[in-house]
């Protein structure tokens, strides 16, 4: 294993330049809908890399700190929508902390494009394709996490 | 007690050695002017390390891109130099594959030269000590690279705190002892005292020789720096026999098990390897925190703070002196000044029991 | 009111309602003060209250566990109490609580950095925006017996005031702060062992496979280790200032924890450490929290 952060700084300044977004998916709903997105023949970018998890309320803040910290360019995390937790409430408490998460995220400086959120179900196929193209959208104009370390 | 004669006489030899080269040396007064505009001069070939002041958060030696940013007043640094020295994390080789094979490669040395500007006769001092562990059976690559490539440039203290202690440690406020080159703040300058031949390479040019008013001052200086000190005890002789004593607990009770006082101190240097992304690094680490003997078993032979506080005082006052001859505390003062819970090493020993039994 | 508070220690060992009295005495330097145990009625005389007793005592509670202790305690430090109640970390038996009426503490981070000796008798920052000087809860008060000092003058006044100053900030400028400000951290985890609410056997930021807070070079182990101290005192920070006071190189770490808990209190109404059986707020949710940030 290569230490990842030397890795992305090399990366992040290559002429081309292509964002790695870290997105955490819940294996019911969302993970779900990002299959059905595939299976649909849907086009999105490339840029999303997705690590599959039983619920959105497992995901640590330690995992979405570590990510940024180690050069992905943005995190995601895509869950049920409330009511609808395969866990029953898992969600709702994730809820809670990456409120704080985020609000936290912009007070220290981090642009708040880099850290975000969905309820994708596990129909929402189209949700899914829009939420990404979106989030790369924003990633690109953020630039690069490591640009100036 | 051959062991304590051999250590009066190293301790004597080396002041003695101290004093020769002191009259061998030069003195010259230099302007404060000059002095930056000197140092602006060395700041192509030379990266300046120096105090700086932080508004509201105390006095930082960061490399100075401007010398305007130098602070070389009274006020004493948080952090000693010796973390120019003994990094405080620095990737000591590195793994990979080059060509298709496997192979470790030592982490490269910087090449650059440096001066280090301002240190306290403690911190000087505080890197003799260090040599002992890191340059003399066992020679650090990177300790001893940090050592070459430094020019040290003191400054004597003007004013010592209330938690200074430095001349029970058999130093003192004007020591020159690990110093290349010594300021004395005089009035509108410095008195320059050189001691080697770095500190010749870099300071000869400059200067004139002080007068006679200079003189008298710098005399007067020296002489009054040493009674400024408030602090004054002996180390007791040999803390072996109160090692089981139930004195550690009690003063040990106030103890956070946090990393300040290692951290801050100019000669603690225990360290970790950790492994990260297929680099090692060596970090501080300090024998302070609960953890810092917790083994792969799970057993850990220091669980409670009186293991641990007892361990550092012997460190300091007991092991250390044994081996090598001198303490291994330089009297600053760091570790109280900055101590979360106001604990004090020196008032520790000094009231610790004496004798043997409990 | 130290005379009060001696013969209530002594009462107390001499009726073997605690087996000893955590509290404060003073310092070599004569000064400040340091935190002392006592264990019988002849070392009451140690013990002191005055406005150098800045310390929270609670840290010191584990070191005694499951036996009966007296506690002198500010009203700061019983709200640290009350959330370890509420956490089960303590039990409200094992606690006498000597209930001290707190009229400030001195700030002495700002007499050490500018190098006065520290009988700068000036209030701390925390003390400022303190809303009560009588502790929420106690097994007996002393009460203080001088004419207050302005403690509750400012407490009326916005706490949150300095945080939205930061919080208005450019982005770039918060990022390039912020950075300079976790350059000069240490990691000597001086807040985390000073903190009454950090008591994990074993923190995250010790362990090995993942290294959480790298410490190799550049400033993102000590981003992280700041943030995800913050992020696990989220809701449970009482805002005792002990961390930033015992941080040698003088990061605010106040602000960031105020952040959060300025957050919480507007969006979800909840304040650390009032109830003993208060919920802890990260094990609980509403079906109605804000979602406004959630695509």
């Amino acid at each position: 294993m290569i230490n990842p952060r030397t890795q992305e700084l090399k990366n992040s300044r290559a002429e081309s330049w292509e964002p790695k977004i870290a997105a955490f998916l819940c294996n019911w709903c969302s993970y779900a809908g990002a299959d059905l997105a595939g299976t649909s023949r849907r086009e999105y970018p490339p840029n999303i890399r997705i690590i599959r998890l039983p619920c959105s309320g497992r995901v640590n803040p330690l995992f979405v700190l570590k990510c940024l910290m180690d050069g992905a360019d943005g995190v995601l995390i895509a869950g049920c929508h409330t009511g609808d937790c395969h866990y029953s409430e898992g969600n709702y408490y994730a809820r809670r902390r990456f409120a704080i998460l985020k609000k936290l995220f912009e007070f220290l400086g981090i642009d708040p494009r880099r850290f975000q959120m969905a309820w994708v179900s596990a129909s929402e196929g189209d949700k899914w394709v829009k939420v990404v193209k979106e989030l790369v959208e924003e990633i690109k104009k953020a630039g690069p996490i490591l640009a100036k370390s | 007690m051959p062991a304590l004669i051999k250590m009066t006489l190293r301790i004597l030899l080396n002041r003695v050695k101290t004093d020769t080269l002191l009259k061998k040396n030069m003195t010259k007064f230099i302007k404060k002017e000059d002095l930056y505009k000197l140092l602006n001069s060395f700041l192509k070939d030379f990266e300046i390390i120096g105090p700086k002041q932080i508004a509201n958060k105390g006095i930082f030696y960061e490399p100075l891109e401007s010398i305007e940013d130098l602070y070389l007043g009274e006020l004493f640094a948080i952090e000693p130099a010796k973390k120019f020295f003994l990094e405080s994390s620095e990737c000591l080789f590195h793994s990979g594959f080059l060509d298709g094979k496997a192979t470790v490669q030592d982490a490269p040395l910087p090449d650059k030269r440096r001066i280090i500007i301002g240190l306290r006769p403690c911190e000087a001092k505080g890197l003799i000590l260090l040599d002992k562990v890191f340059d003399s059976e066992y020679k650090d690559r990177s300790y001893i690279n940090n050592r070459e490539k430094s020019v040290i440039v003191g400054l004597a203290c003007a004013k010592p705190d209330k938690s200074c202690f430095c001349t029970s440690m058999d130093g003192s406020p004007t020591g020159s002892r690990g110093m290349d080159v010594l300021l004395f703040a005089v009035e509108d300058g410095f008195i320059v005292e050189i001691y080697s031949d770095k500190g010749k390479e870099a300071f000869s040019s400059l200067g004139k020789e002080p007068d006679e008013h200079q003189n008298k001052t710098l005399s007067a200086y020296k002489q009054k720096r040493s009674e400024l000190i408030g602090k004054n005890f002996k180390v007791p002789g040999d803390l072996s026999p109160i090692f089981e004593s139930d004195y550690w607990d009690k003063v040990s009770f106030p103890c956070l098990s946090c990393g300040v006082c290692t951290y801050l101190c100019p000669t603690c240097h225990c360290f970790e390897l950790v492994d990260e992304g297929r680099k090692m690094y060596r970090c501080n680490d300090g024998c302070a925190f609960s953890n810092f003997t917790l083994e792969a078993s799970g057993w850990n032979p220091r669980p409670t703070k009186k293991e641990r506080y007892r361990q550092r005082v012997f460190h300091k006052f007991d092991y250390f002196k044994k081996i090598f001859g001198e303490n291994l505390c330089v009297g600053c003062g760091r570790c109280i000044r900055h101590c979360p819970v106001k604990m004090d090493i020196s008032e520790i020993v000094s009231n610790a029991p004496s004798g043997a039994g409990k | 009111m130290i005379e009060e508070l001696r013969n209530k220690a002594r009462e107390l060992l001499k009726t073997k309602q605690v087996e000893a009295v955590i509290g404060y005495q003073r310092a070599s330097d004569g000064l400040s003060a340091i935190p002392c145990v006592i264990r019988s009625e002849e070392e009451a005389g140690r013990l002191i209250w005055d406005a150098a007793c800045v310390y929270n005592l609670c840290g010191y509670l584990k070191d005694f566990r499951a036996k009966k202790l007296g506690i002198v305690a500010k009203a700061c430090d019983v709200r640290a109490m009350i959330v370890l109640i509420s956490e089960n970390q303590l039990n409200r038996d094992d606690v006498f609580i000597i209930g001290m009426e707190c009229c400030g503490v001195v700030d002495e981070k700002r007499a050490r950095v500018s190098g006065r000796d520290g009988s700068d008798i000036s209030s701390a920052d925390k003390c400022k925006s303190c809303a009560s000087c009588v502790p929420l809860a106690y097994d007996c008060l002393i009460k203080e017996k001088r004419e207050k000092a302005k403690v509750s003058e400012d407490a009326d006044k916005d706490k949150y005031e300095p945080v939205r100053k930061l919080e208005a900030k450019s982005l770039s400028e918060k990022s390039k702060s912020w950075k300079d400000e976790f350059k000069r951290c240490i990691r000597c985890y001086a807040c985390r062992q000073v903190c009454p609410m950090c008591y994990c056997p074993r923190c995250v930021a010790d362990q090995f496979m993942p290294v959480w807070f790298s410490k190799a070079g550049g400033i993102e182990g000590n981003f992280s280790w700041n943030v995800a101290r913050a992020m696990h005192l989220a809701g449970r920070c009482i805002d005792c200032g002990e961390c930033e006071r015992a941080c040698p190189v003088g990061i605010p770490l106040r602000d960031i924890n105020r952040k959060i808990e300025k957050d919480i209190k507007e969006l979800f109404g909840y304040e650390a450490g009032m109830k003993t059986d208060a919920k802890p707020f990260l094990a609980c949710f509403d079906k109605n929290d804000p979602e406004d940030f959630i695509k």
